[in-house]
């Protein structure tokens, strides 16, 4: 193993901020490598020691260069390779986990370098416990958030071009570009959230009323963004969407499954509405009011703008 | 086209009992066929329809995943058969692992055109595995598929991605993980779970698959319970919903969180 190198592998978006600032934590070289566009590994060329690009990947997937991305990381054989756990950035990684024979490392809290090992906390089984994991034998495989894009500050190294042999057994036909939602669920102080208590698309207004009344963003659970659409998918909170953690976060015909809210463990005040007085969520809140949220969150929309 | 479906028998972690040093005990908690597994039966189904093609269930884990009801619950699920490694050297084992044994399965299986899976497990919930197991096949995996249809002997394929809708043609074999929402699958009835008792099942030898030895292991050093756990969960009644309103707003206000 060249315990002296972390290698970072970038699907196709310049989103590796959180990579590039994880494989920092383990002091060693910092290389790069690019599955995309040419634009991907010259934003990544300021942030990083050296950067490999694999060439323009026209209308093939970027997935399809996850093989060539594993032979280039195993030739290596760095102390850590650290990817992104987007679709796209888990391809790369299952690659690189397959070609090593070293597990995916995700739910990853904070990594550090200890006696020359790798050693994460993470957390496992939808956040019920957390680990202190040591990553023994061999290279670390370490999926993390994507961050933010990667930022212009230093003097760029150069880019290095690879030639390699992608898969060539799928081709884009065309991709029908969806308006991103842009909102930044992370950065809001209090968010209003709705789930499947709510009967019908038309009332997502009475919740988004509730939200402006409280200043506050309007979120979800996962059925209300992937299951009937009524809300963008950027929206919804849990293991399989945004972590946040606001100073309130009001949950609106929301049960409160596991899965659910972990994403939300770190709220300050988590306060509930929901009907069943048995709803799990009501031993996971600091506040509940026990109804209707036909009834409650309006009224509750009335008191704010009464108090103001 | 033959038509693999790697479909997990998990628990929810919801059910588990935590200790206050963390550790996890899952004995109570009842495994099913992992929430989000039966979109992967549903596409796969319909492509073999299409296609004059078979499904065949795939699991891997303990011993435990080959139990009648873990065999009928998959089964009545729109399978031709059914295909199990169940050893209980694989109780916890990591994604790779995993993976490994389920590349080898589906070598074992031969003439494999696609590999259908979910978005991900109800217990680790990583949505890791199908992209491991590609890179192990070195077949081209890809996730996040919301539609899949036979053109010809190749694919149409379309992926809700987060910068918009891509559709691609893809030539098989390959490996597609479903996303939750992709189809809503059909619920078993009387018919189909009687069907299932009838439906072939071969239990593979984990001895006998070429698996790979790990390169890296994982070592639990510490467990802990998270924090952040316990709330305080003052409740207001809300038989008059404006008195509960303005309770809560004044317990928010209090509380500094308004
Ligand atoms: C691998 C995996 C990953 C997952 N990831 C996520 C995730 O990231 N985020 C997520 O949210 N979920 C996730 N889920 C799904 C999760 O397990 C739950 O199914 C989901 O969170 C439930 O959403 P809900 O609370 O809106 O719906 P339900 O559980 O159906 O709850 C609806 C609630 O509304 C209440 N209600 C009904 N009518 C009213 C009314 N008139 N007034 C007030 N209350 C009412 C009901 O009492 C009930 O408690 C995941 C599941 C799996 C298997
Ligand atoms: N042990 C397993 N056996 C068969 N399929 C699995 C197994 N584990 C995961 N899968 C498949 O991979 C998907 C994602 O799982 P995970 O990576 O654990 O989130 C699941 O929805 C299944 O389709």
């Amino acid at each position: 193993m060249n315990a002296s190198q972390t290698w970072v592998v970038v699907a196709d978006a310049p989103a590796a901020a959180g990579l590039v600032e994880v494989a920092r934590t383990l002091s060693t070289e910092v290389v790069a490598v690019a599955a995309g566009p040419r634009s991907v590994a010259e934003a990544l060329a300021h942030v990083v020691d050296r950067v490999i690009w694999l060439g323009e990947p026209g209308d093939l997937p970027v997935e399809a260069f996850a093989p060539a991305v594993a032979d280039l990381v195993a030739a290596a054989a760095p102390l850590a390779v650290v990817g992104a756990t987007t679709p796209a950035g888990r391809a790369l990684l299952g690659a690189v986990a397959a070609r090593l024979q070293s597990p995916v490392v995700s739910g990853i809290g904070s990594v550090e370098l200890s006696g020359g090992q790798v050693m994460v906390t993470r957390s496992v089984l939808g956040g019920v416990s957390e680990h202190r994991t040591a990553l023994v034998g061999g290279t670390a495989v370490l999926a993390v958030d994507a961050g933010a894009e990667v930022g212009a500050e230093g003097s760029p190294v150069p880019v290095e071009d690879a030639t390699v042999t992608p898969l060539t057994t799928a081709r884009v036909l065309e991709t029908k570009v969806k308006e991103h939602a842009g909102v930044d669920l992370g950065a809001a102080r209090t968010v209003v959230s709705v789930g499947r208590g709510l009967k019908a698309q038309a009332d997502v207004a009475l919740v988004a009323e509730l939200a402006d009344a409280i200043g506050g963003e309007l979120a979800c659970s996962r059925p209300l963004a992937e299951g009937v659409d009524w809300i963008a998918k950027e929206r919804y909170i849990g293991i399989s969407g945004q972590h946040i953690a606001p100073d309130l976060y009001l949950a609106v015909g929301i049960s409160g499954q596991l899965q659910h809210m972990v994403g939300v463990r770190e709220a300050k005040v988590i306060v509930a509405i929901n009907s069943d007085k048995a709803a799990p969520i009501f031993s996971q809140c600091d506040f509940g009011i026990v109804g209707d949220l036909y009834q409650v969150v309006p009224a509750l929309t009335a008191a704010l703008g009464a108090g103001a | 086209m033959k038509i693999v479906v790697a479909y997990k028998w998990a628990p929810n972690p919801q059910d588990a009992d935590v200790r206050p040093d963390g550790i996890v005990d899952l004995s109570r908690a009842k495994s099913a066929v992992s929430e989000y597994d039966p979109v992967a039966f549903e596409l796969a189904r319909r492509l073999a329809d299409a296609t004059s093609g078979e499904v065949i269930g795939l699991s891997v884990g303990a011993a435990s995943i080959d139990t009648s009801l873990a065999r009928k619950a998959a089964l009545s699920r729109g399978l031709d058969r059914l295909v199990l490694v169940a050893d209980d050297e694989l109780d916890g084992a990591d994604s790779t692992r995993l993976a490994g044994v389920l590349a080898a399965a589906v070598t074992a299986i031969g003439d494999v055109d696609v590999v259908l899976a979910g978005d991900s497990s109800i217990d680790v919930a990583e949505g890791q595995v199908p992209l491991t197991l590609a890179g192990h096949l070195g077949w081209l995996g890809l996730g996040r598929v919301s539609a899949v249809t036979a053109d010809g002997a190749a694919l149409v394929v379309e992926r809700d991605l987060p910068g918009g809708v891509s559709v691609l043609a893809v030539t098989t074999p390959v490996v597609l993980a479903a996303t939750a929402d992709a189809v809503v699958p059909k619920v078993a009835g009387m018919k189909d779970i009687l069907a299932a008792a009838k439906k072939p099942v071969e239990v593979l030898a984990l001895a006998d698959l070429a698996v790979p030895t790990a390169g890296t292991t994982l070592t639990t050093l510490a467990t802990a319970r998270p924090a952040g756990g316990v709330r305080q969960a003052v409740l207001f009644d809300a038989t008059d919903p404006a008195a509960a309103a303005s309770q809560l707003v004044g317990a928010l206000r209090q509380a500094g969180a308004l």
